[in-house]
């Protein structure tokens, strides 16, 4: 056997014996990303309570409070089927994790069109001083990880179709899931800040 | 329904009932600090049920 | 083998494709709306957006990761490419850690000098009172570029030291994440040329700091400050992880963390810093980018949409400074972290001493790390932030000497009573204690509230900075460059000329920075193209000349560095595995390092830095390993 043959080999072996080892470096990795963005979000967070205030008490915009609190829902529902599905693949039910996956990326993108079509088509535009500006910065840079998001669960899911993934090996799922929960878990400190925290004013 | 759905669904009605909590705090006392508090509730939930982030440190769960 | 199978050229073709389909686009979808067509700054902040991932596509940093999308397994490549001789790898995506880490020096190499011309241009225009040959944009702009490419040089400097150092030291075979690290390294290449490109766009005059609202009026320049900026703090957030993952997860057997060298200590904190902080430097230039674009008035007081009546209050310049210094202050303990450590790294190495309380310091480099989050409204005395918020700021920032004081201590612990030895890597680790004394030194002075008013915005800020970054990340990082030369070129190089180099650099150096810190006391006031000769009573003049020598001199310093590492890497003689007598894992192991660093797994059987005592402190392979 050739050497490259024999380093192929020595490969193979050493990377199924770890794939366990590997998916915790991967989660740890992804963690630290969340670390690394909450910092971002939390930038955002700042922002808005720095600037949405007048005379030292706190205000915000006066918002579609339906809107607000329908997209809210339907992402935690989302989440709820996120989570579904990975609890689908490690229990080998297939079809429930497909299903799942498709209805966590429509329920996603009703939350996307909720955004962008129905609050960003309402009144306030981003240069409309600092209302609009915190209010399109903050719902712009969360709807941009929730489009990321979405391919990333459409990526699974053909995968997944071809498949990929099994009860024992689903890193790329777990991934995936944890990422659309992180983005649903910034959403949850976003909706009050945006929508229901401080004094309304007319915007 | 099989047994293992049945965590997530009490999760998701946990995640509900509170985020109906926010919207009447905002309604009717509305208090920063009460809604941050239910916030981070809410963020607990999903870090431990939804995120699995014991997985971070527990030795089990390399799948 | 053609000039475009070059990794390298690929992507810059790659970049300048992309940008000219971005500004397309733009033209296109204003066409569509309806507006007219172009329009200069939209166009170049997404031409230069998509630029980046142009680069990325070009060079193939991305090509696995798009396989990765359609499933298919992408195994490791190993070796040099195929085909091509050996010197291609390192123009090329590389996986192997070592190549990378050579791949970050060099390019931090390349833009440490891109920098210093920069300075030596506007300190030749500073020699004499008025305006002679540097316009006042293009000395505003050269300022502000010889910042940022200075700190994008340290930041690459600091990521080559890491990315070659930390996995040889805990005995891993790689960075945990191969692929991750190449993208690391090659999003600089995209991010630092943006930022050169910035003055064929009207530059930038507000330094490298770049405050609204100047900044978020000033030339396009700007917009591709600020990208460049942003993929640069990319490839720093990207290296942070991976760099933590592999310090936790991929140590080798018997390597607890306590029994790590020391330098892995320095690269964790640091790794902290850069992985939460950098996301506001990105983040409040992301907000001055979209306030300039959409007019979204984060910073500007005075924007207010039609019929939209001024919030009061409005937008808040010291908003952005809040958040910019939020990020900038602890970036500066990104720059010395590293630094520091590897002057406790030598220190014993030519000491032939155990190193002065090894547990304190790396204690303390995790405490610099936390406390430099509390400390960064010292930037902003004299801003106009609430005067009360001066006093705890002040109070916290004067802490910071407390872990700094740890090293220092443990670093004179470790000289004394020492049998020193003095090649060219241990004279500048001392040189470095120096300078990093007269920086320490100056830094509670600008701390204190009461002096800092007057001493803000002068040159003696400029001193303070030039010698904590000098002393913390410039001399530490060329005693590096010397030192682990021979293990990374297998040669070793010439220490006359490295000695030359050293008394050349560290006194012009003395005196580059107490003359900066001199014009700042005679009223010489930061980023200005222009004096007043009489300041200092008449002698201002003379002492900006005597800056300026000195400037040059360092530059010629720098200069004899890099040809004599060019030089010997053809004709210096053989170093042999281990010329330092050192116990760390890297010097165990042939030089140049071989592809898959360690024969066998390596074990560690005793104390780091035992030296002077019996007994090794790793092991390579044995019995009982699998
Ligand atoms: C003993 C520790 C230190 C203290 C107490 C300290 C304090 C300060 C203060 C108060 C300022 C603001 C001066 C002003 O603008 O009025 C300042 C500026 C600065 N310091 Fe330090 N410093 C320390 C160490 C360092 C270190 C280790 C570095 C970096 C390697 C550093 C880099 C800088 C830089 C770059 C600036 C100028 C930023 C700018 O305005 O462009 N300092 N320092
Ligand atoms: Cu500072």
């Amino acid at each position: 056997m050739s050497a490259v043959a024999a380093h192929a080999d020595v490969e193979a072996h050493v990377a199924e014996a770890d794939y366990q080892e590997r998916t915790r470096r991967n989660r740890l990795g992804l963690w630290l990303f969340f670390v690394s963005e909450l910092f971002m979000f939390g930038g955002l967070l700042v922002a808005r309570f720095y600037l949405w205030r007048e005379n030292g008490e706190i205000v915000r915009p006066e918002l579609d409070q339906n809107l607000g609190l329908i997209i809210t829902s339907i992402l935690l529902l989302s989440s709820y089927f996120m989570n579904r599905a990975e609890v689908a693949i490690a229990h080998n039910d297939r079809t429930n994790f497909l299903v799942s996956l498709l209805i966590t990326a429509a329920l996603g993108t009703v939350f996307l069109v909720g955004v962008v079509v129905f609050e960003w088509g309402a009144h306030l535009r981003p240069w409309d001083g600092v209302f609009g500006a915190v209010l399109f910065g903050m719902t712009g840079m969360h709807a941009l990880h929730v489009l990321s998001g979405i391919i990333l669960i459409l990526n699974v899911w053909w995968l997944g179709t071809k498949g990929h993934f099994s009860a024992e090996e689903h890193w790329g799922v777990e991934a995936c899931a944890i990422y659309w929960h992180y983005v649903d878990l910034i959403w949850i400190f976003f909706y009050p800040a945006l929508y229901l925290i401080g004094r309304a004013v007319p915007a | 329904m099989r047994g293992h759905y049945r965590t997530g669904i009490l999760v998701l009605i946990a995640l509900a009932v509170l985020t109906g909590i926010e919207y009447v705090i905002a309604v009717s006392f509305p208090s920063t600090a009460l809604l941050f508090l239910v916030a981070i509730m809410k963020a607990a939930l999903v870090l431990y049920y939804f995120m699995h982030v014991t997985s971070l440190w527990s030795e089990e769960g390399g799948h | 083998m053609t000039l475009f199978s070059l990794g390298l050229v690929r992507g810059i073709i790659g970049q300048v494709i992309a940008f000219l389909a971005g500004m397309a686009l733009v033209v296109v979808i204003r066409a569509l709306m309806g507006l007219p067509a172009w329009a200069a700054e939209p166009a170049w902040v997404v031409g230069g957006l998509v630029s980046i991932v142009g680069f990325l596509v070009g060079v193939g940093a991305l090509s696995d990761w798009l396989k990765w999308i359609r499933g298919e397994e992408t195994p490791l490549r190993h070796g040099p490419p195929e085909g091509k001789p050996a010197w291609v790898r390192y123009f090329e995506v590389d996986y192997n850690h070592k190549v990378i880490g050579v791949q970050y020096t060099v390019w931090g190499l390349f833009l440490l000098m891109t920098g210093g011309f920069f300075a030596l241009a506007f300190r030749t225009e500073l020699v004499q009172a008025g305006i002679q040959f540097l316009g006042y944009d293009l000395f505003n702009s050269f300022i502000g570029l010889h910042g940022i490419v200075m700190i994008a040089a340290i930041l690459l400097g600091v990521g080559g030291m890491a990315n070659y150092l930390v996995p040889l030291m805990i005995g891993a075979e790689d960075m945990a994440f191969p692929r991750l690290n190449a993208l690391g390294f090659w999003i600089n290449v995209p991010g630092t040329l943006l930022i050169l490109l910035s003055l064929v766009v009207g530059g930038w005059d507000a330094g490298w700091t770049g405050y609204p609202p100047l900044s978020a009026r000033g030339p396009i320049g700007y917009q591709l400050f600020f990208l460049g900026v942003y993929a640069v703090g990319l490839s720093s957030i990207v290296g942070s992880i991976n760099l933590i993952v592999t310090t936790l997860r991929m140590r080798s057997k018997g390597m607890s963390l306590f029994r790590m060298p020391i330098f892995v200590w320095a690269v964790f904190a640091t790794s902290l810093i850069q992985l939460t902080a950098t996301q506001l430097i990105g983040l409040s230039f992301l907000m001055v980018l979209v306030e300039r674009v959409l007019g979204m008035g984060f910073f500007d007081p005075g924007v207010a949409g039609p019929g939209q009546q001024l919030m009061e209050g409005g937008g808040d310049p010291l908003l952005f400074q809040h958040l910019f210094w939020f990020y900038s202050h602890p970036a500066v303990y990104i720059f010395i972290l590293p630094g520091l450590g590897i002057i406790s790294e030598l220190l014993p190495v030519f000491a032939r001493k155990p190193l002065f309380g090894y547990k304190w310091i790396a204690m303390s480099s995790l405490a610099i790390a936390l406390v430099g989050f509390l400390v960064w409204a010292h930037h902003m005395f004299v801003s106009g932030m609430n005067p009360d918020l001066r006093i705890p700021f002040m109070f916290s920032t004067l802490l910071v000497a407390v872990p700094t004081g740890v090293k220092f201590f443990s670093w004179v612990g470790t000289l004394w009573g020492g049998k020193l030895h003095f090649p060219t890597p241990m004279l500048f680790v001392l040189g470095a204690i120096s300078v990093f004394l007269i920086g320490g030194l100056t830094g509670p002075m600008l701390a204190t509230v009461t002096t800092d008013i007057p001493l803000h915005d002068t040159y003696f800020v400029v001193g303070h900075f030039h010698a904590t970054m000098f002393g913390g990340f410039v001399f530490p990082f060329f005693a590096a460059l010397y030192y682990w030369y021979p293990k990374v070129t297998g040669r070793m190089y010439n220490e006359t000329l490295g000695k030359i180099h050293f008394w050349i650099m560290t006194p012009a150096f003395w005196v580059q920075t107490l003359g900066q810190m001199t014009t700042g006391m005679m009223g010489m006031r930061r980023r200005i193209a222009d004096y007043d000769p009489t300041l200092g009573a008449g002698n201002i003049e003379a002492v900006h000349l005597v800056i300026t020598l000195a400037g040059f001199a360092i530059a010629l310093g720098v200069v004899l560095m890099v040809y004599n590492f060019i030089q010997s890497a053809e004709v210096g003689a053989r170093a042999g595995v281990n010329p330092w007598r050192s116990r760390s894992p890297e010097w165990q192991i042939p030089s140049p390092v071989p592809e898959h660093s360690f024969p066998s797994p390596l074990r560690v059987v005793g104390e780091p830095y035992d030296y002077g005592r019996p007994g090794a402190y790793v092991a390579l392979g044995a019995a009982g390993d699998d």
